[in-house]
């Protein structure tokens, strides 16, 4: 399950020539109709019968690099908010293995506070330094993210009193996909 | 938290043995007719079934615990300890080895914020440990003792009952280390309680190790909150600031704006037929001010914890004292004043909500505050409540003559420039506090 698109685009090219229109169609279809994928997987395990949690694995793969998951632009302070967002995304990927440890859970949780706040820094040094025209459109895709951020430290609350580790995941996959999507942006 | 057991090698008497029943020669041939006793055994006996009935009477009389029967390696939901507290009965051992006596009863009552011992009997307090400033808990089995062991941290403020302690089990650490050639030695202090049992000693070393856990992941918590916080304001332009020193320039960080803020706050549970809170400020519904909207969301949750814990720890008389001291203090009142005030609001059991004044006091006080709180034994960075409120500076620039205490530099322009932070922040203490009073009387009301 934890192949980074790249591979599997590899894969595909290497192995069959009927499985890379397959790719290319998933991918455009996935890409126009949001959540397409992820409910064909589901039902593919479903019928296989499959004891994977998809959501799990899902986080876990959080942590490969993806090219559509980072910044074009070559100037190094979005080189580095590539890097910090990398940094995050890793950290977060982490969370199904260590939460059944709770100190080394509490470790992982101050380490995704540090980098939260790293990556939410270098935004910030990136509007400092790029005075831009639509700031306050970016500023709210950044309080998006904060929202999202602030989410997930209510979620750990909820999970240290209910034990429902699911719902972490959830929420650490929707501020991973709030990372993905907003990074561009700024 | 780690747990010693270790056992001496001693021989296997019971510290308490049962004294035999008294028993007088029998030479005297009338003590041995039926009926016919010996008036000083008449006497003695009376004296000592006079004494066993007191005692017995003692112990009948005796408040039942506030407590929870745990079996290991069950665990007890945090709100209890949290909201709540428990109780288990000791017996507070003054030094080793000891006889110890129904005298020497005492509860320790834990919750997540500190361990409390006090006399089983008359129920004055003998200590009070912050739970930062327990280092470790140790369960120590000597025989057919069973000793909870707390080492705590040395700490000028504690009861002479607590140096008193301090300097008989001071003695005891530093001798045995010295012996064995080990360099400096750290004094600390030893609590010392005798449990009745290996079960009772364990539940009371799982229990206290509950806490630690619900500190530290409060604090984990709460550190993410803080790092999502400083990250979410953003600083976008230099601004210079009129102020005393006019020379000062400084980023004007740009606070978020807010949704339309309702501070309302949930109904408290009813307790002895006081009917419950409801607390709940609207904004004016000609929509926000432009300041009140640039306000982080995040501030005002600050704010809103902070009433939200209040309402928990004061009782409604408290809370209408609250804000008179706070309405002094904006009014002009000493920031010494307003200090010591509220410390003896909030006495020594509750001295830790200064705490969460910290982002509500102007920067122009806020060093009298930082030493006000470093004197009466509240530090930084410990504890989960302190980490809730205590870590937080004001985003304001440090050169704002905008204060809560109603003081504005002369000749400051301030009042053409659009309202900073300190001033909304201070407009909303000034409406919370109304609030709270006008609460406090309505509360009166609904009582009487």
């Amino acid at each position: 399950m934890r192949m980074t698109m790249e591979e599997m685009k590899n894969e595909a090219e290497t192995t069959s020539m009927v499985s890379m229109p397959l790719y290319a169609v998933m991918y455009s279809a996935g890409k126009e109709n949001p959540g397409l994928t992820q409910d064909i997987i589901m039902k593919i395990l479903e019928e296989k019968s499959v004891e994977v949690n998809f959501t799990e694995s899902l986080l876990q793969m959080a942590a490969d690099d993806v090219e559509e998951y980072m910044t074009e632009q070559p100037e190094p302070e979005f080189q580095d908010l590539n890097k910090k967002a990398q940094a995050l995304r890793q950290i977060l990927s982490k969370i199904p293995d260590e939460i059944k440890d709770r100190v080394r859970f509490l470790q992982t949780i101050k380490d995704i506070a540090g980098a939260i706040k790293e990556l939410l820094d270098t935004v910030n040094n990136v509007f400092k330094k790029y005075q831009y025209q639509d700031l306050r459109a970016r500023e709210h895709q950044k309080k998006e993210f904060v929202k999202y951020s602030k989410s997930f430290s209510n979620t750990l609350k909820t999970y240290f009193k209910d034990g429902k580790a699911i719902n972490v995941f959830i929420s650490a996959n929707q501020l991973i996909y709030q990372l993905i999507h907003q990074l561009p942006a700024w | 938290m780690h747990s010693n057991c270790r056992q001496r090698g001693r021989n296997q008497n019971s510290p308490r043995e049962i004294p035999p029943q008294t028993d007088f020669p029998t030479g005297c041939p009338m003590e041995n007719e039926p009926g016919i006793v010996s008036p000083f055994k008449r006497v003695f006996l009376k004296g000592e079934k006079s004494r066993d009935k007191k005692a017995h009477e003692k112990v009948t009389e005796r408040r039942p615990l506030h407590t929870v029967v745990l079996s290991l390696p069950e665990r007890v939901e945090p709100d209890r300890l949290l909201s709540d507290y428990i109780e288990k009965e000791v017996k507070r051992a003054h030094q080793l080895p000891g006889h110890l006596t129904q005298e020497h009863d005492a509860v320790i009552s834990l919750s997540a914020y500190n361990v409390k011992l006090a006399w089983r009997d008359g129920e004055d307090t003998i200590l009070r440990v912050p739970i930062h400033d327990i280092a470790a808990v140790s369960y120590v089995r000597d025989d057919a003792s069973h000793l909870v062991v707390l080492k705590t941290a040395q700490d000028p403020g504690i009861s002479p009952s607590q140096s008193l302690c301090a300097e008989s089990s001071r003695g005891l650490t530093t001798g045995s280390l010295s012996e064995s050639g080990v360099g400096p030695v750290e004094a600390c202090c030893l609590v010392i309680l005798a449990a009745e049992s290996k079960v009772a000693a364990e539940e009371l070393c799982s229990l206290l190790g509950q806490v630690f856990q619900i500190v530290y992941t409060e604090s984990t918590i709460d550190f993410l909150d803080r790092a999502i916080f400083d990250g979410a304001s953003t600083p976008t332009h230099h601004l210079s600031l009129h102020s005393d020193d006019s020379s000062t320039k400084v980023d004007m960080k740009e606070p978020y704006e807010t949704e339309a803020s309702t501070f309302s706050f949930p109904e408290c549970a009813h307790a002895g037929g006081v009917s419950p809170l409801s607390f709940c400020m609207q904004t004016a519904p000609h929509a926000k001010t432009v300041s009140e909207s640039e306000l982080s969301a995040t501030a005002a949750e600050l704010l809103q914890d902070y009433m939200l814990t209040l309402r928990t720890k004061l009782s409604s008389q408290e809370i209408q004292q609250f804000a008179a001291l706070l309405h002094e203090y904006r009014d002009g009142a000493s920031v010494h004043e307003f200090c010591i005030n509220l410390r003896q609001l909030y006495g020594d059991s509750r001295k830790f909500l200064l705490l969460g004044l910290r982002p509500f006091i102007p920067e122009k006080d806020s060093q009298h505050f930082e030493n006000f709180l470093e004197t009466i034994g509240v530090k930084d960075g410990r504890g989960i409540i302190t980490d809730s409120f205590g870590r937080y500076r004001r985003a304001t620039s440090s050169t704002s003559t905008s204060t809560s205490n109603g003081n504005r530099a002369a000749g400051s322009s301030d009042d053409q420039s659009a309202p900073s932070e300190g001033d909304e922040w201070d407009r909303m203490i000034s409406d919370i506090s109304n609030d709270i009073e006008a609460l406090g009387c309505s509360m009166d009301q609904d009582s009487a």
